[in-house]
């Protein structure tokens, strides 16, 4: 995973890392990394799901894989034949079909903001349900660039701006991809800039941007679980304080099945640097 | 109210046995025990009286002793480590008042760890029990070189390292919150600087250091796990002097001297780190703007009134700064101030009463322009402690008292500028009172048994104003209830007795056990790997309850040949109710719903302490070792089932060296071993929107590889006799540079995606260095 690093308001601590390095890089102190070869335990194959819904008319997918050794090639493990079914308390219900492995497909169709969609997904004799209301879309105004100096190192991170909506918990992710490489998948939320202009500064480590790259950023409103499931993960690599005891992120599914489900609205926006 | 209430109990106390000791026929020997050269009182001073029995005495932690005595001639023995034993004949005949100079024994060739009398270690019925001598703190090596109080208590069995240079301490499976460190009696709530790696106690003010593990007596609570009461110097009454050191982390400076000789004197030492002076020589400003230091100051007054009153006013203050130039500030420190009131009621009645004040907050500072804001956190304590000490008769000295907390929690709010696009937040103020009584009896039962047994009743009120919550089993808002100013929102009593037995089997071997109970109001909030100074405290509530730990200790207390080798084994068992932790994905930072993420639990933790020491000699020190477990159980984490918590250590083992070769050479070396702290590492991975995520089937099954170094030290003092003496003290730090595993972290592989790799940090290798000390 990115390592999720934020500059969003209160998250100062984000830069523990970097403090650790600058206490590490300035004084005498002689730390250093080194990759280990560790004998990790191979944990029983669980079921991960990856379910979509977005506000857009498009095919909406389901990924479902199982868990692999730490020690092979990262493959998405694909899960066949499970039995995907979307649902929405109205009653209505869409299925997906299969169309290679793990990758379920559904019919073109479009979200509705304010619905609450339940994804059923039957696998090995098991049904794993997951919950999520798609939030009401807000859009990126535009995005600028900021300099940051970080230990003389100027480096340009792209921000979006845009107004949140007043007394609504709002939640946040951004895709980042820079001449159209992936970059950066990172959460914000809006607990205290609430009903205000925001300019949310996407810090990241990956490739620079440099002038005339081509910089696309998919904005996306999220529902509150699905925001902490991100944030959970990117606690690990120390985004919002000093790295945590590693977990598995909580999972809006049911009987066990890692992963997640998100009902959520996207705007994509795109620019060149000059 | 609550307050008098307690208070009137306490005075009932002093009724009660003030009646009954008036029934006791017999005379009183009482008075203070001082270094000769700067009057510095001394604390647990040996005095033996031997007439047609042999009794004894020591001094407390003002250096006041009272003793019970028939009328008669004895043989008076008073002895000191580091201090020329006195020899004196008393006749009591009447009540005598009888205050004692010690002089130091400047040709110390030994170290030794407890300054008690010789096999006061066996038969003094405290176990879990250790004192730290400064002597050995002078000489023990340490990282960078520099002395640390907390980095040398950590190579006792029992106690353990929180991580690499990190002065942090787990005891007996505790967490680093549930240590109870004062400084002058004032509760220090981050005891660290540099996120760790060094303490904030700077050992040229530190007169004396006892660390309890268990069996504490009753006049300490508020923490689980273990108490680390820090006494700083009173200062030289009788002549100035300086004295300090410069080093290649930071400079240090005491000065102290007499107010009015003999009468009254002061301290005052400060320490300050220059890392930042290097980034000066950057001739980038982006680096040269850069901040990174911390300073220390303690100051301490004393002044004696008159025979019977005594006035000590103390105070420490200390400040980190780090700052990233034009982006980033952060700062944080402890303040902390004590007046105390030595007073003596009669002979046998001392009184202590201390003001006590401590305050640790954080402010950082965001200075983007979009989105500038600041936040400012804080803990404060005002605290008032009535201490009374009672000899009762030759067979029972009584301590009661009453100890009243007021606490007030700050837990973080955020201000920023009008074009900033973040919003101003205040997350309310929370207050609680802590009121406790204790009493306790030190019994001398017979020639084989000693006792001390007493209770502490513990009180906690949270009072507002404020809302407070309740949260369903996902953390979600039941209901809100809003109090008014010194409402009662909650509030917890525990009682708490503690007893600690000794059987002498002989002058030189003994059986201990206690029993204990401790309960803990204040919880610290911190599921990092490591602390941090942003760490929140939270307090008791209405979803939150009291921290409960019991604990059994049984020991076994030896010492040989003429009570210079000293053994110790012991045996404890814990066990902790209202253990915290946090759901996954919980943003502690401004967060007005904390309490909705709590995961409440239990933990239980055993093991056996092996200690063995030589004392005395030219050449002298310890080995220590712990074979441990600790766990911990909550129904939300692991599906249920028992884990390792952080601090579980298997094998623990210290090994401390110390040699005297010449009047000016002293080498000393340490050697650590433990096996590596419980984690989790993953045991699988999966694709999530094309990123790879770890899986973590159970908490805290794996380890991080075994922990072991080699440090020395060698001090050369400097001839002796002059006017301006100093020392060199060169220093090694991890000699044959082990690679230790600071944190092992798994992650793609930069150079081959399609790859995963764990990639191990090792944070300090082999580290030089040097001090130089002068004292004049």
């Amino acid at each position: 995973m990115n390592l999720h690093k934020s500059l969003s308001p209160l998250t100062p601590s984000s830069k523990f890392k970097a403090l650790l390095m600058l206490l590490i890089g300035l004084s005498i102190f002689s730390s250093c990394e080194k990759v280990i070869d560790l004998d990790l335990e191979n944990a029983e194959p669980k079921i991960v799901i990856e379910g979509n819904v977005s506000d857009q008319l498009e095919n909406q997918y389901v990924r479902i894989s199982k868990t692999i050794p730490f020690s092979t090639n990262n493959t998405f493990n694909g899960f066949k034949g499970a039995k995907v079914t979307l649902s929405t308390t109205s009653g209505s219900s869409i299925n997906f079909a299969e169309v290679s492995d793990g990758l379920y497909k559904s019919q073109q169709f479009k979200g509705i903001p304010g619905t609450k969609y339940k994804l059923e997904v039957l696998a090995d004799g098991k049904v794993y349900t997951a919950e999520s209301t798609m939030p009401f879309p807000v859009v990126p105004d535009s995005i600028g660039f900021k300099k940051l100096n970080f230990f003389g190192n100027t480096t340009i991170y792209p921000t979006v701006f845009y107004k949140d909506p007043a007394n609504i918990q709002n939640q946040y992710r951004y895709i980042l991809k820079i001449n159209n490489k992936f970059q950066s998948d990172i959460v914000f939320e809006d607990r205290f800039n609430d009903g205000n202009e925001v300019s949310d500064i996407i810090i990241y480590d990956g490739d620079d941007i440099k002038s005339g790259d081509t910089i696309d950023i998919e904005m996306q409103s999220i529902d509150r679980k699905v925001f902490k499931y991100y944030f959970a993960i990117s606690q690990i690599d120390g985004n919002g304080g000093p790295p945590v005891a590693p977990a598995n992120p909580d999972s809006n599914f049911n009987n066990g099945a890692l992963g997640i489900f998100s009902a959520y609205t996207k705007s994509s926006i795109s620019v060149i640097l000059k | 109210m609550h307050l008098i209430k307690s208070f009137l109990i306490s005075i009932t106390f002093l009724f009660v046995f003030s009646a009954n000791s008036l029934a006791q026929e017999s005379y009183t020997i009482n008075g203070v025990v001082r270094d000769s050269l700067s009057g510095e009182t001394l604390i647990g001073v040996s005095l033996k009286f031997n007439g047609k029995t042999q009794v004894g005495t020591s001094t407390n932690a003002y250096g006041f002793f009272s003793y019970k005595l028939n009328s008669g001639t004895y043989d008076l023995s008073v002895s000191y480590v580091g201090y020329k034993t006195i020899l004196k004949k008393v006749t009591i005949s009447a009540d005598t008042k009888l205050d004692l100079n010690m002089v130091s024994d400047n040709l110390i060739d030994e170290i030794v760890i407890s300054a008690e009398k010789r096999n006061d270690n066996v038969v003094n019925a405290q176990m879990g029990f250790a004192k730290i001598n400064l002597s050995e703190i002078r000489n023990v090596p340490v990282l960078f070189g520099e002395r640390d109080i907390l980095k040398t208590l950590q190579l006792l069995p029992g106690i353990k390292s929180a991580g690499e240079g990190n002065s942090g301490f787990y005891v007996r499976g505790g967490s680093t919150d549930q240590n109870l460190i004062l400084l002058d009696e004032a509760p220090v709530y981050n005891a660290s600087h540099l996120l760790g790696f060094f303490s904030t106690f700077n050992s040229d003010a530190i007169k004396d250091v006892s660390v309890f593990k268990g069996g504490m007596p009753a006049q300490y609570g508020g923490r689980l796990s273990s108490v680390l009461d820090i006494r700083m110097n009173d200062g030289n009454k009788k002549e100035y002097t300086a004295e300090g050191g410069i080093g290649l982390i930071s400079s240090r400076l005491k000065l102290e001297g007499p107010i009015v000789k003999d009468k009254g004197s002061f301290m005052i030492s400060g320490r300050r780190t220059y890392a930042d002076a290097f980034l000066a020589f950057s001739g980038d400003s982006s680096i040269k703007n850069n901040t990174l230091y911390f300073y220390d100051l303690n100051a301490k007054a004393n002044y004696q009134i008159d025979d019977k009153n005594t006035l000590y006013l103390s105070g420490y203050f200390g400040r980190d700064e780090l700052g990233l130039s034009e982006t980033f500030g952060f700062g944080w420190g402890n303040t902390t101030a004590t007046l105390r009131w030595n007073h003596l009621y009669s002979n046998r009645l001392f009184s202590n009463t201390s003001l006590i004040y401590s305050n640790y907050n954080y402010v950082i500072e965001n200075f983007l322009e979009e989105n500038n804001f600041k936040v400012n956190s804080s803990i404060r304590d005002f605290n008032l402690k009535q201490d009374f000490q009672l000899a009762l008769n030759n067979s029972h000295n009584i301590r009661f008292g009453v100890d009243l907390i007021q606490h007030t929690i700050s837990p973080g709010d955020i201000t920023a500028s009008q074009t900033s696009s973040v919003n101003e937040v205040t997350v309310e103020k929370r207050r609680g009172n802590e009121i406790a009584a204790y009493i306790s009896d030190e019994w001398e039962m017979n020639d084989r048994i000693n006792v001390v047994y007493g209770l502490r009743a513990s009180s906690f009120f949270l009072l507002g104003p404020g809302s407070f919550s309740n949260y369903d089993q996902d953390g979600n808002i039941l209901s809100t209830k809003t109090y008014s100013s010194g409402d009662l929102v909650k509030t917890y009593i525990n009682l708490e007795p503690r007893v600690s037995l000794s059987y002498q089997i002989n002058p030189f071997s003994s059986f201990k056990s206690s029993y204990t109970r401790n309960t803990q109001n204040l919880h610290l909030m911190s599921n990092s790997t490591a602390g941090s100074p942003t760490d929140l405290y939270i307090m008791s509530s209405n979803n939150v309850r009291p921290e409960i730990a019991d604990q059994v200790a049984l020991g076994y207390f030896r010492n040989l040949k003429d009570d210079n080798y000293e053994f110790s084994a012991e045996v404890y068992y814990k066990q902790m109710q209202g253990q915290i932790e946090y759901r996954s994905g919980t943003d502690l930072r401004g967060n007005r719903n904390v309490e909705a993420d709590l995961l409440f639990g239990d933990g239980r933790a055993y093991g056996i302490e092996l200690f063995f020491k030589k004392r005395f000699g030219k050449i002298n020190g310890w080995i220590g070792y712990t074979l441990s477990k600790t766990e911990r159980q909550f129904n939300d984490i692991n599906n249920g089932k028992w884990f390792f918590a952080k601090q579980d250590r298997t094998h623990d083992l210290s090994l401390v060296g110390i040699y005297k070769a010449s009047e000016r050479w002293t080498f000393s070396s340490t050697f650590v071993y433990n096996t590596g702290n419980a984690v989790t590492f993953p045991a699988g991975k999966y694709q999530l929107n094309g990123n790879t995520v770890f899986y973590y089937p159970e908490r805290n099954s794996n380890r991080m590889p075994d922990y072991h170094r080699l440090d020395f030290s060698a001090t050369l003092e400097g001839k002796p006799g002059k006017k301006l003496q100093s020392s060199w003290s060169f220093g090694v730090y991890n000699l044959y540079n082990r690679k230790n595993a600071y944190s092992i972290d798994f992650r793609d592989d930069p150079d081959d995606k399609s790859r995963t790799q764990a990639v191990r940090t090792t944070l300090f290798g082999i580290i030089p260095s040097i001090t130089w000390n002068f004292k004049f």
